[in-house]
């Protein structure tokens, strides 16, 4: 069998609308069992007190990088026909802080706003909205923040071709920086959270 | 000292090592496979018998109109009949340069030439070279300008038909052409000949290629 499924012509369009839908609701069902689905667990981690969701996102990260390294290097993934979006720079890091503002002042990012939905959070049913707003306002927007939002493209860029280090080499050193970072993020919990325990 | 370390292997302990020892590893090793491509020729007699190796032109004409970027189309032709007329949207790689033209794989990639032949010989070529999103446009660039540029009006058509053939005469306007009589056995000759004058830019199509029309980007992550 080779993956990506999709792309080899596993299943049609349809069934991947379905495919998708059941990912979905697995991502959803773990962001609900992680405590994801808590605008407190989640604002948490700005103020160092919790960092549930750091760690939690960064293990994903590791997990996934490692599976899609060493299914690659078994030749069961062929990572070329996998969909990489293009980089650009400007226009990314501004969406960055769009999104990370938006995050610490409603508690939630778009994904675990969803969740919480599905709970039954009031304050995120307005999250949702407000994210429904934003969507349109840019959308209808669009021809005023057109250059804008095209400009610093890079392409399709990835971090093995930008530092010019081999792709293992690159992997190690992203697991190595998620294990600093989870020990810093220990470190943090301990110094700044103990108290905040009952949240 | 010893004993004293195997106590204190947590859960997440164990887990860090395990990491950590996956990440060492992985610097032995190499995930991309280059173009070492295995050809399973059953596989490829069942694309073309399900006809899925193929876009049709009406297909592609309405990908065009909506301003659709989520594929290459790419002219394997000369340059000089690229100038002369090419469909919008079109990049120009003759057939010679399409194994060196370093496509990304991960793409959709139309191919299109004259008639159906190249196009069919380089989707071979691609699919050889693990180009697995490639098809070819049915008909090649004679039958764009039969079925969507310069449409047949049916003869005796049902109410159907004729509805269809209305809806056809728009999508050809946009692209600078028109329709013609069924009869006009000879006149075909003509037609597609005068056709080569670029679709006419009056018309607020993606004439210009590269620039993929619109920018309707798709987006597939988020948290």
């Amino acid at each position: 069998m080779n993956t990506p499924l999709f792309k080899f012509g596993a299943f049609g369009d349809e069934m991947s609308l379905v495919v998708a839908f059941a990912i979905g609701i697995a991502f959803g069902w773990f962001l609900e069992r992680a405590g994801f689905g808590s605008a407190r667990k989640l604002v948490a981690q700005f103020y160092l007190t919790d960092l549930a969701v750091f760690k939690v996102m960064f293990t994903a990260i590791v997990t996934a990088m490692l599976g899609v390294f060493y299914l690659g290097w078994l030749g069961v993934l062929d990572l070329e026909l996998l969909y990489l979006s293009d980089t650009n720079l400007w226009p990314q890091i501004v969406g960055g802080l769009v999104l990370g503002i938006g995050f610490v002042i409603g508690g939630y990012c778009p994904g675990t706003s969803l969740v919480a939905i599905a709970t039954g959070k009031i304050d995120a049913l307005f999250f949702v909205g407000g994210v429904m707003f934003g969507v349109l306002a840019i959308g209808e927007a669009f021809p005023l923040v057109k250059t804008f939002y095209e400009s610093g493209n890079y392409g399709r860029l990835t971090l093995p071709e930008v530092l010019h280090l081999p792709y293992g080499v690159v992997v190690f050193l992203v697991v190595l920086m998620a294990l600093g970072g989870f020990v810093l993020a220990e470190w943090a919990e301990r110094r700044f959270g103990g108290a905040s325990k009952e949240a | 000292m010893a004993g004293q370390l195997n106590i204190r292997w947590t859960m997440k302990r164990r887990l860090a090592a395990m990491g950590l020892l996956l990440g060492a590893v992985a610097m032995l090793g190499q995930p991309l496979r280059g173009h070492v491509v295995t050809i399973d020729t059953q596989e490829l007699a069942a694309l073309v018998e399900g006809k899925v190796d193929h876009v049709l032109p009406e297909e592609l004409a309405a990908w065009i109109i909506q301003g659709q970027s989520d594929y290459r189309l790419v002219d394997l032709r000369e340059p000089d009949a690229f100038t002369a007329y090419h469909i919008p949207t079109a990049e120009n790689i003759p057939l010679a340069q399409l194994p060196t033209a370093g496509l990304p794989r991960n793409e959709k990639i139309i191919l299109y030439s004259d008639g159906g032949i190249h196009a069919a010989q380089a989707w071979m070529l691609m699919r050889v070279q693990g180009y697995v999103g490639s098809t070819t446009l049915f008909g090649g660039l004679d039958g764009w300008k039969e079925d969507v540029v310069f449409p047949i009006a049916p003869t005796e058509p049902t109410a159907q038909q004729a509805a269809q053939f209305e809806r056809a005469l728009q999508v050809a306007q946009f692209f600078g052409g028109r329709g013609r009589a069924a009869s006009a056995g000879g006149d075909t000759q003509a037609l597609s000949i005068a056709a080569p004058v670029a679709p006419k830019s009056t018309v607020s199509g993606p004439a210009t290629p590269k620039a993929g029309g619109p920018a309707k980007k798709k987006k597939k992550e988020g948290c």
